[in-house]
């Protein structure tokens, strides 16, 4: 079991700063995944702890040892590259004892291993395949058979599901997850889909233009977001953001826009000051007008059989995505009622910091 | 304002408009009568036509007249004055005591060409692939001014193959540039063009001097084919430099590396001008390759030594293994395109 440390890593490509400063901890055994949108620098920082990028300056620690000036190939590290990066001219078998012949290990122990690895993959019957022959999937199992064989301190997958289609990737997101809780390595995954991230994570650590956005527990994150930028990064739909101000009503506030009056236990908020209201879509119900908050026209619905989305325009809102557990039945341009779950409602400063609901 | 530009415009369209129209009219009064005559499906063959027309006349006919002239025999340029058909040329060709010693061949001449170009061939692409491969390496990374260098490299192949002799000639004489340079450190003149032990030598580096950046340009786009990923999975993989090399990078250079090998031996199959300028095959015959052959017997020699018939039977002997190495080079390159798309 392995524990991997970063300390202040920054990460400079000629003049431009990609990586500014970013501190992590990665508990032993524990699976971490990376997730921002593309360009935020997920994939830089894995190719960091791998040893394939030099850091600016910082710190990794692997088990407590300084490895940011050891090469890649010293570091005891596996990792599953995107295009899955087999060899194209061995078969299945070469590619897996490839890294264990590089250690000079003797045949029959590569072979166990190799085998041992492949059963656990379910690619035993394709050993003797070469890549070409075998399908998007098969590559990716063949991928991480490579690393396993090595036995690694950690393994890094960079967007090794990206290439698959829909059904496939879920199926892996499921395998990759088994493997997780059957080999127990450290594992550190980079993705920029948040519903893989999600699913997977023990920790998630949202990555915005260099930084660290949030890292957290995965429901920690979606409940919790510190900024408006994790807000609308996890949650699928994204969060709805409403431009609202606040208007103390002796002690309580209310959050004001042109179709919204509602009130907010968010104590500590500034008299008429501009926020953001962020609302996940499963966090509005429709109801009668009597009890509403709001008053939207229906622009568009997503109807899935158990559950339907209604994609709504009101005064001074471009677009409200609306949940609805099962089926509901309305014509593009009629009215719809709403309201918002008091407890689930998040309020952003202007520089998009999350207010607290909890007094100062 | 825009309006009249719009007019000026539209007057000097309808003037240029009108020798194109003429142009049309023109082509349409060829091509009228003959589409209506053989009808719009067979037109593309009118269109091709002249080219066809000069490949038959420039190609095709004088491959066949090549080798009526290989089965006739006679001092006559005309097959009508000439012996025709007879296999008396290539029972000279081929008349031989032992193929492996030419002095015992009646076209001793031939024999030893034969050899010289085998030994040349041999020589010149082994070591033409080893330095291709060795530079493109080299030029594959990311060095100082390496578009200058890959630009350098690839200046000879621009050079006409006569140019390339004068040059040469005139750096390996015996009071040529380079023997000033060894005279000048106080070392002894070496016959570089004229010492047979010597002219081959010389001869085979020249042409690998004059044709490597061509060669170095495909295995440098083989390189630049291998995916930067796989070598980062053999970093992580632990590998050494040297096993990534021969065990990643040479084995996925390998479909470039047989097209290297068959066109660089069809040319130097080829191979003349360049050592005709350098050393006109001699000192003796000792750099003199079968394209020489064929020259001299063919058109060099005079009077009654000059023989068509011979010299278009050893042509046809070597457009045989011009074939076999094209039908070869046809194949990789299939395989190649195949083995791409693996990647």
């Amino acid at each position: 079991m392995t524990e991997i440390i970063l300390k202040d890593i920054f990460k400079s490509y000629d003049q431009t700063e990609v990586i500014h400063g970013v501190d992590l901890k990665v508990e032993s055994g524990k699976f971490l995944v990376l997730v921002g949108p593309s360009g935020c620098g997920k994939s830089t920082l894995l190719r960091i702890i791998a040893g394939l990028e030099r850091i600016t300056s910082g710190e990794i620690l692997i088990d407590g040892n300084e490895v940011s000036n050891i090469p890649a190939s010293e570091r005891g590290l596996a990792m599953v590259f995107q295009s899955y990066a087999l060899y194209p001219h061995m078969s299945v078998f070469k590619n897996m004892a490839f890294a264990l012949e590089n250690l000079k290990i003797d045949k029959k122990t590569i072979e166990e291993k190799v085998n041992s690895a492949a059963k656990l993959l379910q690619i035993e019957e394709y050993l003797q395949r070469k890549p070409k022959a075998l399908s998007g999937g098969q590559r990716q199992r063949v991928a991480i058979g490579r690393a396993i064989v090595r036995d690694p301190k950690a393994f890094l997958f960079d967007e090794p599901l990206s290439n698959l289609d829909a059904e496939l990737r879920v199926t892996m997101r499921k395998e990759l997850s088994a493997l997780h809780e059957k080999i127990g390595g450290t594992m550190i995954y980079v993705t920029h889909d948040q519903v893989e991230a999600m699913t997977l994570a023990d920790q998630i650590v949202v990555l915005n233009n260099g930084y660290v956005a949030q890292a957290g527990a995965p429901l920690d994150l979606y409940n919790n977001p510190s900024d408006i930028f994790v807000a609308g990064f996890i949650g699928s739909p994204k969060m709805n953001f409403i431009k609202v101000k606040a208007i103390d009503k002796s002690g309580s506030f209310n959050l004001v826009s042109d179709a919204l009056n509602l009130q907010t236990n968010h104590k500590n908020l500034q008299n008429n000051t501009p926020y953001s209201l962020g609302i996940r879509p499963e966090h509005i119900e429709v109801c009668e007008q009597q009890n509403s908050d709001l008053k939207v026209h229906v622009n568009f619905t997503e109807q899935l059989g158990s559950e339907t989305y209604f994609y709504c325009q009101g005064e001074g809102i471009k677009q409200l995505i609306v949940h609805h557990t099962g089926q509901y039945k309305i014509n593009k341009g009629e009215e719809l009622y709403l309201r918002f779950k008091r407890d689930s409602v998040h309020l952003f400063e202007e520089n998009g910091m999350s207010v607290s609901k909890k007094n100062n | 304002m825009e309006n009249i530009s719009n007019q000026t415009k539209n007057f000097f369209l309808r003037i240029l408009n009108i020798p194109f129209a003429f142009l049309m009219h023109a082509i349409d009064l060829i091509m009228w009568p003959i589409q209506k005559i053989i009808g719009v499906r067979n037109m593309p063959y009118i269109f091709l036509l002249p080219n066809l027309i000069f490949f038959g006349l420039f190609v095709i006919m004088p491959l066949v007249a090549n080798f009526f002239f290989s089965l006739s025999s006679g001092d006559e340029l005309l097959f009508a004055e000439r012996e025709l058909p007879t296999t008396k040329q290539y029972d000279q060709l081929f008349d031989c005591e032992s193929y492996l010693n030419p002095n015992t061949c009646t076209e001793d001449f031939f024999w030893r060409g034969v050899y010289n170009t085998i030994f040349f061939v041999v020589f010149q692409v082994g070591l033409m692939i080893f330095f291709s491969v060795l530079t493109a390496v080299i030029l594959n990374k990311k060095i100082i001014g390496r578009g200058f260098f890959r630009s350098v490299f690839f200046f000879p192949v621009l050079l006409s193959p006569v140019v390339v002799g004068l040059i040469w000639q005139w750096i390996l004489l015996k009071n040529g540039a380079f023997n000033a340079i060894i005279e000048s450190y106080g070392g002894d003149k070496v016959s570089f063009l004229t010492d047979p032990s010597w002219a081959m030598a010389s001869v085979i580096f020249v042409s690998i001097w004059a044709h490597m950046g061509f060669y170095t340009l495909i295995v440098l786009a083989g390189l630049q084919a291998i995916p930067p990923n796989l070598y980062e999975a053999a970093e992580m993989d632990g590998t050494s430099r040297e096993r990534i090399f021969f065990r990643i990078t040479l084995p996925l250079l390998m479909p470039n590396l047989l097209v290297v090998f068959i066109l660089a031996s069809i040319k130097g199959v080829q191979t003349f001008d360049e050592i005709y300028v350098l050393t006109g095959g001699g000192p003796g015959t000792s750099t003199s390759l079968i394209v020489q052959y064929i020259f001299t017997t063919g058109f060099a020699s005079s009077g009654s030594v000059q023989n068509f018939g011979l010299a278009a039977a050893a042509s046809m002997v070597l457009g045989v293994v011009l074939l076999f190495l094209t039908l070869m080079q046809l194949y990789f390159s299939r395989n190649k395109e195949s083995k791409h798309q693996e990647i």
